[in-house]
C-alpha cells in the first residue's frame, strides 16, 4: 500500500507549485540585482557595523561580494519566503478543506486521515526542495554571469539549512492547523514564531550574558552555524528536521483525534477564549469582534485586526528599534557609512547611509514601510470586490438599495483611513525612535515621508481594487499588484543605477515616493500631488469597470 | 392597461458567449400573485433573477419591476425588494442578528419586533454565528433578511433549500400570507409541489426558454399523472384507450395501470358504468414528464 494518496498528492501540487515559483522567480530577481550591486561598492561599511546588527540580516564577519548578497538575499528574506511559503501550505493543508466544506468529501473515501494528511504535507517538502535547487542553481548562474567568485563559499550547505527551515515552519503551520481546525491558528503561530525566533536570534547575542538565549529558537539552527561559511551544521539540521518529523506526527495525531468541522470558521480554541470576559474584551479593543453598521464599519472590523498587527510591527520594529541602533553604531561605521556607492543607496530609495536620515530610509521607509502600508491597502483593495464576489456575497450585498458605485466608495473610504492610519504610526515610531536614539530628525520631514508613504500604499491599493473591479477574481487583483509592485520597485531603483533609465524614472510610482528625499527636503507637494491623483484615478476607474460588468457567479 | 406588473419582462435575453442561459422571456407578473417559477438545473432560472436583480446585465430585451427599468432604476427597485440568492453566502463570521444588522443598515433600518417573529416562527436562533449554522439555519437567516421589511416584492431562488417539511410548511404559509397582503412573490424552483402549494400560476422554463405559462388548475388539467385501478373482474383494455388522455394502460388481471393527461372523473366514470373499482391511487408524474407534456405540444423539442 502506498502511503501517499496519488491523487491528493498531484492535486495539491497543482494546486500551489505557482505561487513557489513566482516566489522562487522573485528571489532569483532580486538576488541577481543585489549581486550586481554589491559587485561595485566598497564593502568596508559591513565589518564596521555591530555585531549584532550584522547578525542579524545575515552578514558574515569578512563579508565579501559573494557571501554577502547569498547570506542577506536568500540566507535571510529567501528564508523567510520560503518558510512563509511552506507555512501558507501547511496551514492550508486540512484548515482551508474544513472551512471550504470539501473535507467531508475528500474524507468521506476510504482512505484515513493520516493518508490524506501525510498526502498534503509531502507536496510541500517537495516544493521546498524543488524552490531550494532552483534557488541554488540561480545562485551558480548568477555569480558566473556577473563574474563574481563565489569559490570558498558552502552554498549547498546554506541550501540545506534553508530547505530543513522552510519544512519546519511550513509543518509547525500544520500541526497547529490540524489541532485547532483553523487555519489563521497555524499561520500566526508560525509567523510569530518565525518572526520571535528571528529577532531573538539577532538582538539577543547582542547582549553578553544572552548569548546563549538564542538556542530555544528554531531560527538559531538556521543561521547560527552560518553554515554558508562553514558547511552543514549536521546537529542543526538534525534538530530542524528532527522537529519536523515530531511536529508532523503531532499533526496526523492533532487531526485524528478531533471533531471535523462543518463549514466552520469556528475557532474552537479561539472560542473558548474568548468566554473569558476579560480575553473578550482585549479582542473587542483588537477589532475581532465585527461591527456591522455600515460598510465602511464591516470593512473596517474585518480589516482591524492586520492593521493592528501591522500597525505594531512598523511601531516598534521599522519605527523605534532603528533609532537606537543608529545611535549605537561606531563612529567608523558611520564614516565608512558615508562612502556607500550611491547606486546601493538608490536602490533604497536615495539618501546618505552616514545620516540618521539615510540609515531611516534604508531600513524603514525604503521598503518594509511602503510594503507593510500596502499589505493593509492591498488587502482591502483586493477585499472589496473580489474577494465579496469570490465568497458570493456580493449579490446580497447589491440587493440593497445602493449604486455599485457607492459600495467602492464606501469600502475605499476605510483602506484611505487605514493607509493614513499606517502612515500615522510609522510618523510616531520613526519620530520616537528618532528621539530616543538622540538623532534629531525634523519632525515635519517625518511626517512627509509618512504622508508620501500613505499615499504610495494607496496606489496599489487603488490598483488591486481596480483589478478586481475589472475582473471579480482576488488571485488576479492581489497576484498582479504584488507583481507590479516589485517590478515598479525595482525599475525605480535601476532608473537610478542606469543612465539610460534615468530619463523614464517618472514613470514607477516610488519616484514620487522617496525621489525627492523628503527626509532631508521635506514635503514635495508635486510628488503627493502625482502619487494621490494617481490613486483617486484609479479608484474612479473602478466605477465603471465594476459598475458595467456582470457579477461572476461562483468562487 | 389594468394594472401595472409587479414583474414585466420583454424578451429577456441573455448569452454567455455561445451559451444561450436565457432566450427570449417574456413575463407578467401581477401584484399580490404568486409566481412559480419552474424548471430543471440549469434551465436559466437564476440567470433570470440575478439578471432582476441588475447583478448581470440582458444581452437582449428588458425587464422592470413595478414598472421601472431593472437596469437603470435598479437601486430604487431595491428599495422594495427583498432577495433571497440561490446557494445562498452570508458571513460566516457574523452571527445572524448582526447579518440582519448589516442588511438592515444598508436599507434604512428595520422593525425588530418583525425580525424576531420571523425568527421565532422559522425558530431561528439569531445568536449564533452563520459559519456554525447548518445550511438550513443558514438558510432560515437569509429567509429572515428577504421578508424582513414587508418588501412589495420578494424574489426567491429555490428558497426552501435545506429546510425540513415542518419548516418548508411554515414558509409556504409565509408566501401565502404575503400575497394576500397584496405583495408579489417569485418563487424560483425545481420542486412542482412545493409551488402547486402556494403559487397561482406556474411558469415553466426549460434550456433558457418559457415554454409555458399556466395557472395551477390548468396545469393540473394538463399535467400527467400515473393512475392505478383494481377491479372486481378483470377488464378490457379498449375501454380505457377510449376514453380521451388516457395513454400507455397495461392490464394485467384485475390492475390496471395507465397515464392520464388531465382530470380523471371522465375515466372513473366510464370505468364505473361497466365494473365495481376495487380501489384507487393516483400518482403525480414527476416534473421531467410534466415537461415532456408541454414539450411535445410546444413542438421545440429537440
Amino acid at each position: 500500500m502506498m502511503l501517499f494518496l496519488s491523487s491528493v498528492f498531484t492535486k495539491t501540487v497543482r494546486d500551489n507549485w505557482r505561487g513557489w515559483l513566482i516566489a522562487v522567480i522573485c528571489l532569483c530577481a532580486i538576488f541577481l540585482l543585489a549581486m550586481a550591486i554589491y559587485r561595485d561598492i566598497d564593502l568596508g561599511v559591513y565589518q564596521s557595523m555591530p555585531e549584532a546588527f550584522r547578525k542579524m540580516v545575515g552578514i558574515p564577519e569578512e563579508a565579501d561580494v559573494g557571501s554577502l548578497a547569498v547570506n542577506a538575499f536568500v540566507g535571510s528574506y529567501g528564508a523567510m519566503v520560503l518558510a512563509a511559503m511552506a507555512l501558507a501550505m501547511g496551514s492550508a493543508a486540512i484548515a482551508s478543506e474544513e472551512r471550504e466544506g470539501t473535507i467531508a468529501l475528500l474524507l468521506a473515501s476510504p482512505k484515513s486521515r493520516t493518508r490524506v494528511l501525510l498526502s498534503k504535507i509531502a507536496p510541500m517538502a517537495l516544493l521546498a526542495a524543488a524552490s531550494v535547487l532552483a534557488i541554488w542553481g540561480a545562485i551558480y548562474l548568477s555569480a558566473a554571469s556577473l563574474s563574481v567568485s563565489i569559490a570558498g563559499l558552502d552554498v549547498g550547505a546554506l541550501m540545506l539549512h534553508l530547505f530543513a527551515n522552510s519544512v519546519f515552519y511550513g509543518l509547525l503551520a500544520t500541526a497547529v492547523s490540524a489541532w485547532a481546525g483553523s487555519r489563521g491558528a497555524g499561520v500566526g503561530a508560525a509567523i510569530g514564531v518565525m518572526i520571535a525566533s528571528f529577532v531573538a536570534v539577532g538582538v539577543l547575542p547582542m547582549v553578553e550574558a544572552a548569548e546563549d538565549l538564542g538556542k530555544p529558537f528554531p531560527w538559531y539552527y538556521f543561521s547560527g552555524g552560518e553554515p554558508l561559511l562553514n558547511g552543514v551544521a549536521w546537529g542543526h539540521v538534525a534538530v530542524l528536521l528532527g522537529a519536523s518529523a515530531v511536529l508532523a506526527g503531532a499533526a496526523v495525531v492533532g487531526l485524528n483525534r478531533r471533531d471535523l468541522k462543518a463549514q466552520s470558521v469556528g475557532e474552537g480554541w479561539l472560542k473558548r477564549l474568548r468566554s473569558s470576559p476579560a480575553v473578550r474584551r482585549t479582542i473587542g479593543r483588537l477589532g475581532a469582534s465585527a461591527r456591522v453598521s455600515s460598510i465602511r464599519a464591516k470593512t473596517a472590523s474585518d480589516y482591524q485586526t492586520l492593521l493592528v498587527i501591522t500597525a505594531l510591527y512598523t511601531f516598534l520594529i521599522q519605527g523605534i528599534m532603528i533609532g537606537p541602533i543608529f545611535a549605537g553604531m561606531s563612529e567608523e561605521a558611520l564614516q565608512s557609512m558615508a562612502a556607500y556607492p550611491e547606486a546601493m543607496v538608490a536602490l533604497f530609495g536615495g539618501g546618505d547611509a552616514s545620516t540618521p536620515q539615510g540609515y531611516y530610509q534604508i531600513e524603514t521607509f525604503g521598503m518594509m514601510a511602503p510594503i507593510v502600508v500596502m499589505i493593509v491597502t492591498i488587502a482591502i483593495g483586493a477585499g472589496a470586490l473580489a474577494g465579496e464576489e469570490s465568497r458570493r456575497t456580493m449579490g446580497l450585498l447589491l440587493a440593497s438599495p445602493l449604486k455599485r458605485s457607492r459600495v467602492i466608495l464606501e469600502k475605499t473610504g476605510t483602506m484611505v483611513v487605514f493607509a493614513a492610519f499606517m502612515g500615522f504610526v510609522t510618523f510616531a515610531g520613526v519620530a520616537l525612535g528618532s528621539a530616543v536614539g538622540g538623532l534629531g530628525l525634523n519632525t515635519g520631514h517625518i511626517a512627509a515621508t509618512c504622508v508620501l508613504e500613505t499615499l504610495v500604499g494607496l496606489v496599489f491599493g487603488a490598483l488591486s481594487l481596480a483589478l478586481g473591479a475589472a475582473t471579480g477574481r482576488k488571485a488576479v487583483a492581489i497576484f498582479v499588484t504584488i507583481a507590479a509592485g516589485v517590478a515598479l520597485h525595482l525599475f525605480n531603483g535601476l532608473t537610478v543605477l542606469n543612465d539610460r533609465l534615468t530619463g523614464w524614472a517618472w514613470l514607477s510610482p516610488f519616484h514620487y515616493y522617496l525621489g525627492h528625499d523628503p527626509l532631508n527636503n521635506g514635503m514635495d507637494w508635486s510628488h503627493a500631488a502625482v502619487l494621490a491623483g494617481l490613486s483617486a484615478l484609479l479608484i474612479i476607474i473602478s466605477i465603471p469597470l465594476f459598475q458595467r460588468r456582470d457579477l461572476r457567479q461562483a468562487g | 392597461m389594468s394594472q401595472q406588473a409587479a414583474i414585466h419582462t420583454e424578451s429577456l435575453t441573455k448569452h454567455y458567449g455561445r451559451v444561450r442561459a436565457l432566450e427570449g422571456l417574456d413575463l407578467d407578473i401581477q401584484p399580490g400573485e404568486v409566481f412559480g417559477f419552474l424548471g430543471p438545473n440549469g434551465a436559466g432560472k437564476t440567470t433570470t433573477i440575478r439578471t432582476l436583480m441588475d447583478e448581470i446585465r440582458p444581452t437582449g430585451g428588458r425587464a422592470s419591476i413595478l414598472g421601472m427599468d431593472t437596469h437603470r432604476s435598479s437601486v430604487q427597485i431595491r428599495n422594495h425588494i427583498g432577495y433571497l440568492p440561490g446557494d445562498l453566502a452570508l458571513y460566516p463570521n457574523l452571527t445572524g442578528r448582526e447579518t440582519i444588522t448589516y442588511y438592515a443598515n444598508l436599507r434604512g433600518g428595520v422593525d425588530w419586533k418583525q425580525v424576531e417573529a420571523l425568527a421565532e416562527r422559522l425558530h431561528s436562533d439569531l445568536d449564533r454565528k452563520v459559519g456554525d449554522l447548518s445550511s438550513g439555519n443558514r438558510q432560515k437567516v437569509g429567509i429572515i433578511q428577504a421578508f424582513m421589511r414587508q418588501p412589495e416584492v420578494l424574489i426567491l431562488d429555490e428558497p426552501s433549500a435545506g429546510l425540513d417539511p415542518l419548516m418548508q410548511r411554515e414558509f409556504q404559509e409565509m408566501m401565502r400570507e404575503a400575497a394576500e397582503a397584496g405583495r408579489t412573490v417569485f418563487l424560483s424552483s425545481h420542486a412542482l409541489s412545493e409551488v402547486e402549494r402556494v403559487a397561482h400560476r406556474v411558469g415553466i422554463i426549460r434550456q433558457g426558454r418559457l415554454v409555458a405559462v399556466e395557472t395551477i388548475p390548468g396545469l393540473r388539467s394538463r399535467a400527467m399523472r400515473h393512475v392505478d385501478l383494481v377491479l372486481d373482474t378483470a377488464p378490457q383494455p379498449d375501454l380505457f384507450a377510449a376514453v380521451p388522455g388516457v395513454r400507455e394502460v397495461k392490464v394485467s388481471g384485475r390492475h390496471v395501470a395507465m397515464a392520464i393527461c388531465g382530470e380523471t372523473g371522465p375515466l372513473l366514470q366510464a370505468v364505473a358504468g361497466r365494473y365495481a373499482i376495487l380501489d384507487v391511487s393516483t400518482q403525480e408524474a414527476d416534473l421531467e414528464e410534466i415537461f415532456l407534456t408541454y414539450y411535445k405540444e410546444d413542438g421545440t423539442g429537440s
